[in-house]
């Protein structure tokens, strides 16, 4: 498989940015809920502590993701798309896109406006983007929860439309972003 | 039986200390707390993020024979069930039996009853007492004195880094220091005023 996308499949790069996000995705949504049904404490404290790190992660992955993106070609959509096909297509890559940045963003945002600063696996801190208050505070966690679900609904439908591609349509919309298959 | 080396030696010691307090001066200097010109900060890492706290509530006496704090006495009491973070969850684990323990230990306390000059202003040299246990412990300040308004205030300011663990603030899970760490700055910015001699 070559690094680089071709007109007709996505490359190691692209591929590589897709799977890791994946699975930091899963990562994230678990750490999530099994440290929402833990009292406070120190166990609490350490997976949410992984939770933003993997966020931060996330987020620096898709910020390099959309800029390879841009600067490499990549494989269209089929051609025998439905106009409506289309524009659902067209809608949930740029919904996906917006709240991959989106849900880190926020959430970093709310840790910031809870006091609590955000490090990188203990490595660096990254600076508060906006001030300690409590109003902020629970209007940023509520948007945070908000845009997490609404980007699992997203991805849900993401995931739909390439099985939906992949034995429906016979098309190779799935096969082309999976590794070790053949073209 | 001759008595051990270390305890002539202590005699000889506790001897000399007391000769030297014969000879220092009177502290005369009694200066207090401007509680609403002062902050005692500290600060801690929480999973490598830098968390700040303060104690809002506590006192300070130092008794000096002058405008130099040299010799004197130092004194400060801290109420650290009044300790805030800014947040109420961070706040009530901070006062939990691990940590503090503010229920059987609602105070921390400092006595310094040696200050001495250093080449950055002073080091007051005394026991540390949180969460019961007591070490003696090394604090680097700096201390000016200015007079406003007719009154004779001081100005003193400094940090210091305290290990928790020394303490035992952090029991159980809490001796872990992977996320909390056991480093602690304490920062201080102190005004105090002078009682009229």
């Amino acid at each position: 498989m070559a690094l680089r996308n071709t007109t007709h499949r996505w490359g190691a790069i692209a591929q590589t940015f897709h799977w890791v996000i994946v699975a930091l995705i899963i990562a994230q949504v678990t750490l999530a809920e099994m440290a929402d049904d833990l009292p406070n404490g120190l166990r609490k404290l350490t997976l949410l502590a992984r939770h933003k790190s993997i966020g931060i992660t996330i987020l620096g992955l898709v910020i390099l993701r959309l800029a390879w993106r841009w600067l490499s070609e990549h494989p269209p959509l089929p051609e025998n798309l439905k106009r409506y096909e289309l524009a659902l297509a067209r809608f949930s890559h740029v919904a996906l896109y917006v709240l991959l940045l989106a849900v880190p963003l926020t959430g970093w945002m709310f840790s910031s406006a809870r006091g609590f600063p955000v490090s990188w696996f203990g490595f660096f801190q990254l600076p508060d983007l906006v001030p300690k208050s409590r109003p902020l505070y629970d209007a940023l966690q509520m948007t945070h929860h908000t845009l997490a679900w609404t980007l699992i609904a997203v991805i849900t439908l993401h995931v739909i439309g390439a099985l939906k591609h992949h034995f429906w349509h016979k098309d190779d919309v799935l096969k082309r972003m999976l590794p070790f298959t053949r073209h | 039986m001759r008595p051990p080396i270390l305890c002539r030696l202590l005699a000889a010691a506790s001897l000399a200390v007391g000769l030297d307090a014969a000879a220092a001066p009177p502290l005369t200097s009694h200066y207090t707390l401007d509680p609403a010109n002062s902050s005692l900060e500290f600060i801690f890492l929480q999973a490598g993020a830098k968390n700040t706290g303060r104690f809002p509530r506590f006192s300070v006496t130092l008794d000096s024979s002058g405008a130099d704090p040299t010799g004197g006495r130092l004194e400060v009491t801290v109420d650290v069930a009044a300790l805030d973070t800014g947040d109420k969850d961070r706040d009530d684990t901070l006062r939990s039996d691990d940590l503090f323990d503010v229920k059987h230990f609602p105070q921390a306390h400092f006595l310094a009853t040696q200050i001495v000059k250093t080449g950055g202003g002073y080091e007051a040299v005394g026991a540390l007492t949180i969460r019961g246990m007591t070490r003696e412990t090394r604090v680097p300040f700096t201390f000016r004195e200015a007079t406003e308004g007719g009154a004779t205030v001081g100005y003193l300011a400094g940090r210091t880094i305290v290990r928790r663990l020394d303490f035992g603030v952090g029991q159980g899970e809490w001796q872990a220091t992977d996320q909390a760490g056991n480093e602690v700055t304490v920062s201080f910015t102190l005004r105090l005023t002078r009682a009229a001699p």
